[in-house]
Order: C-alpha cells, then sequence, then structure tokens
C-alpha cells in the first residue's frame, strides 16, 4: 500500500521504490478547528517542499552506504522515512529487522533521570525488554565513559556526556540497520574513533549502515557504496570513489546540476 | 508483546517526570484531589446542602465518591490532550508505538484513582458499617470505566497534535460537564420532569459510570442491568472509537508535533 511502512523484507534489507514526501513549511505546525471547520488551510506562505521526488533505491543486507548532498537535498528525510518515523506520500519503504536510527543523540532522554534510567527507556522505545537491557548495561556504561555519572541525572551532563551516553546506548541495540544522521562528531577525537570502530563491528556483524555525513573522509573509510541527492532526487548511485567524485564536482559547480535532468531509474555506478 | 516494558517505563517516568526533585515527590498525586475533595465538600456538603441522598450524614460519602470518578475522567483527558505534544522530542525521532504515550498518562491517573478509592473505603466501613458482597462486581465496573477512559484519551491526543483547539475546548467543556453531571446530586432529587432526568441520566455517558461506582461502593447494591450494559457499551465504543482513530490519523504524528 502506498505510504504505509513494509517491514516484511529480510533483516538489514532496504527498499524505497518511486518514493515521495512532502512537507508544508508553516510556523505553526497544528490545524486550527476554524480551518478544519472551513474545510481548507490559509491560503499564502510558501508552497510545500518536496523533501522526496520520486526516489528508488535498494540496499542490500550488509551494505554500507553514504548519503551526501547539499543542506536541503532530501538526506535526512530519507533516513525518516527508512526509520519508519514519517510516512510517504506516494511510493513504497520497506526496511527490515531491528533498525536503530540515531536521528538525535539523546533525542528522548529525561532530563531529569538518571543515566541508567535513560538506558532502560530508551532501550525499551527499541522493543527491548528489561533482561536484554540488563545484559548489555555494563557494556553500554563502560563505552560511555561515564563512570559515576551514570547515576546522576541527564540534566548534570556537559552536551559531550550527554552524545556520549546516547550513542553508548544506540551502539548497542543488535541493529540490523543503522541509519547514522550526522553525529558521529561525539565528543573528542579518540572518542570519535572508539565510535567508528564500534560501528565497523556492526558492519562486520552484518548490519546495514545507511550514514548521512558531511565528511567526506568519513564516508570514504566507513562506506563502500555512495548516493548522491539533489533537490529531494537521486542523481548518482555507485561506489564511494566515484561518488565522492561526482559529489566533489556537483559543489564545486552547482550550476552543472540545473542542466541535467535526472532520470528514474539507472544501473548502479552511472551518473543519471 | 515486545512493548509491554515499554509502556511500563513510560508510566514509570510518567510517574515520576511531574514531582521529581519536590519533598513529596509522587504524592502530589493525591494532593490535588485530596484538596478538591476537601473543597467540595465544604461547599456542598456543609454550606449548601444540595438535594443528597435521604440520610445526610452520609452525604460526604456520596459525594466524595462521585467526586474520585469524575476527578479520574477529566484529569486523564486534561493530562493526555497535551501529551504527544510534550513527548515531541520522541515523537520525532523514534519509531515506537505512540498509543503508549496517552494510555501511561491514563494509567498514572488510574493509579491515582484506585488509591483514592482505597482511602475511601474505610470511611465507607466506618459509616456503612459492612464491605457488601457486591463489591466484587467493582473491579469489572472499573474496567470499564478505564476502557472509556482510555479511548477518549486516545482520541482526544491525537486530536489535539493536529488541531490545536482540542485541548482548550475540552478543559472549557469540563466545567458545565462536571455540574450536569451527578456527582454532588442524584437527578431525581433535583427534578421531577422525566425528559430533564433521562439527559441528565444517560445522555452524558459519564454518569453511568459514576451511579454504577456509587451503587457498588456507596450504595452496596450491584447496578442495574441496564447501568451495567451502558457502560460496557460506551467502554467498548469508546475504546474501539479511539484506537481506530488513533491508528488512522498518527501518521503524520512526527511532522505535527
Amino acid at each position: 500500500m502506498s505510504g504505509r511502512f513494509d517491514d516484511s523484507v529480510a533483516p538489514g534489507e532496504i527498499v524505497l521504490e518511486h518514493a515521495s514526501r512532502a512537507f508544508s513549511v508553516r510556523a505553526d505546525r497544528g490545524r486550527s478547528l476554524k480551518e478544519l471547520l472551513i474545510g481548507r488551510r490559509r491560503a499564502g506562505g510558501p508552497p510545500p517542499v518536496e523533501a522526496l521526488k520520486d526516489v528508488s533505491l535498494r540496499i542490500e543486507p550488509g551494505e554500507t552506504v553514504g548519503m551526501v548532498g547539499r543542506n536541503g537535498a532530501g538526506k535526512s528525510s530519507t533516513l525518516r522515512v527508512l526509520s519508519g518515523i514519517v510516512p510517504l506520500n506516494s511510493g513504497r519503504v520497506a526496511c527490515g529487522g531491528q533498525i536503530v536510527a540515531q536521528l538525535e543523540l539523546g533525542a528522548g532522554f529525561g532530563r531529569d533521570f538518571s543515566g541508567r534510567e535513560n538506558i532502560f527507556l530508551n532501550g525499551a522505545l527499541h522493543g527491548l525488554v528489561k533482561e536484554q537491557i540488563e545484559a548489555r548495561i555494563e557494556a553500554i556504561v563502560e563505552f560511555s565513559e561515564l563512570g559515576d555519572f551514570i547515576d546522576a541525572p541527564v540534566a548534570t551532563y556537559s552536551s559531550g556526556m550527554f552524545l556520549r551516553l546516547g550513542f553508548a546506548i544506540a551502539a548497542h541495540l543488535d541493529a540490523d540497520v543503522l541509519l547514522i544522521d550526522e553525529v558521529l562528531a561525539v565528543g573528542d577525537e579518540a572518542f570519535q574513533r572508539k565510535c567508528e570502530a564500534r560501528i565497523a563491528e556492526q558492519i562486520a556483524a552484518g548490519a546495514t549502515l545507511v550514514l548521512v555525513s558531511h565528511d567526506a573522509a568519513l564516508i570514504e573509510r566507513t562506506c563502500q557504496r555512495v548516493v548522491v541527492l539533489d533537490g529531494g532526487r537521486k542523481i548518482f548511485d555507485g561506489p564511494v570513489g566515484e561518488g565522492m567524485h561526482f559529489y566533489h564536482r556537483l559543489m564545486g559547480t552547482p550550476e552543472e546540476e540545473a542542466a541535467s535532468p535526472p532520470m528514474p531509474s539507472e544501473p548502479p555506478g552511472e551518473r543519471v | 508483546m515486545a512493548y509491554r516494558y515499554l509502556f511500563e517505563q513510560m508510566v514509570r517516568r510518567e510517574l515520576r517526570q511531574k514531582y521529581k526533585g519536590s519533598a513529596l515527590g509522587v504524592l502530589w498525586y493525591l494532593v490535588n484531589p485530596l484538596v478538591l475533595m476537601g473543597a467540595y465538600y465544604l461547599m456542598f456538603g456543609i454550606i449548601f446542602k444540595v438535594a443528597g441522598p435521604d440520610q445526610p450524614e452520609q452525604y460526604p460519602l456520596f459525594l466524595l465518591i462521585g467526586l474520585v470518578v469524575w476527578i479520574f475522567f477529566s484529569q486523564s483527558l486534561l493530562s493526555s490532550a497535551p501529551s504527544l505534544l510534550e513527548h515531541g522530542a520522541l515523537v520525532r525521532k523514534a519509531r515506537f508505538p505512540r498509543e503508549a504515550i496517552p494510555a501511561s498518562v491514563v494509567t498514572v491517573q488510574l493509579v491515582t484513582f484506585v488509591v483514592l478509592l482505597a482511602l475511601l473505603a474505610p470511611v465507607t466501613i466506618a459509616i456503612r458499617g459492612s464491605l457488601d458482597p457486591a463489591l466484587l462486581v467493582l473491579p469489572l465496573v472499573l474496567a470499564c470505566l478505564f476502557a472509556f477512559v482510555l479511548g477518549l484519551a486516545l482520541a482526544v491526543s491525537v486530536l489535539h497534535a493536529y488541531f490545536r483547539d482540542v485541548a482548550p475546548i475540552l478543559s472549557a467543556a469540563l466545567l458545565p460537564w462536571f455540574f450536569m453531571s451527578p456527582i454532588f446530586f442524584e437527578p431525581e432529587s433535583i427534578t421531577q420532569r422525566e425528559t430533564a432526568r433521562f439527559v441528565l441520566e444517560w445522555v452524558n455517558p459519564v454518569a453511568p459510570f459514576i451511579g454504577s461506582v456509587r451503587d457498588v461502593v456507596y450504595g452496596g447494591a450491584v447496578p442495574q442491568a441496564a447501568d451495567l450494559a451502558y457502560i460496557l457499551v460506551a467502554a467498548t465504543i469508546a475504546l474501539l472509537g479511539g484506537i481506530a482513530l488513533f491508528r488512522r490519523m498518527q501518521g503524520e504524528l512526527a511532522v505535527v508535533v
């Protein structure tokens, strides 16, 4: 069914078929009852932004895909669609197995609760039960390097500690699909290396990775395949070397992209 | 049922979040209803003696039982209406059954309600003499009440996420609704007109719930079959309707909250 999230594919497999999604741009996101009764929304204001336009993408279990593009290209929207948080307007999205989306580290933390309490809540949000969380809590605490602070309220944490805990939890959820949005700039360099190593471990264990980042070196280190988005469309899909080359050219010469109308389907590795 | 543990965690968080760091902690959940009960008791039990039941010395109990049911109903709706917006950070960034949010709010109110009811039980024994076997029907009545309120809470929370007028309308409507509900009066003692009594007793869906809880706890009697049928049907319609509406509307929640 159009727009419905489908999790019946193999664990780690990702499918987007002719996926489109638009967002209305308004300051107040709710509708007032007056508008409901009149039956239409206030006229004026900017038209809806088409974040994804007819994007098709198939990612096999275990693939590592970097997603690049300028700001507003639709990268974060793609991740939100893949994680099942935002539905499509049309097309099909399927993503199998345990999906761990790191869109914003520590997004669901209760600030008045301790780090330990937040680990349980966050694990529960991913469908884990108490025993499963207890089994990995030591590893999470150790990874976060929070020490005794783990029993202090999260409100007392520095932003680095906050992010470290967020990453540590997400990194221990046995993901089949890892969706990571520009969150690896966590903590100091040593911790960043540790995060990368942890992601590499999860990939080695068979997880699929979709990584959104503006850090070209990071993409080249972590991903075998690159998808370039622009204006909500997929304009490149192929091996990382070629893809980053394409991306750098795109960013260097922005007028070029207007001249090439994108086509709906393409063999991997070719400019479309 | 992997998400049962999530629900447990959400309830725990809901329960402790609001008054965390305060000296009384979760006891604050009881303070407000108790103060309210005291105030209404003072007003309608002592100052104005409204048409109550036959024995005036038992009027406080009559009043308080109606009041705890109403407090559960109104507080559940008032606090679930903005609940999805209050948990916006979670709704926008994580995928989980969003029903857990309003359901946890109602569950916390249910805990408060049951504690208040348990506080009233000793008073019942003291004034009414004995615990009646009719109390065995109470779990069924409370289950219906919970399902009824949960269904409405699901509807109200998802509606408010899309239409921000819902919570203000609700809080405006609850005040006249309170005075029209048989909390400090019995419909038959304030009017002889059939239509007026019918409206007070049956058109207001909260009335049969108040009546049934009161029949059991205060009257020591099993509610009439018509009342039991009414609350069963009302609970079923509200719960199924609330779930259906929530499922239908929840798709865009991450975008609108």
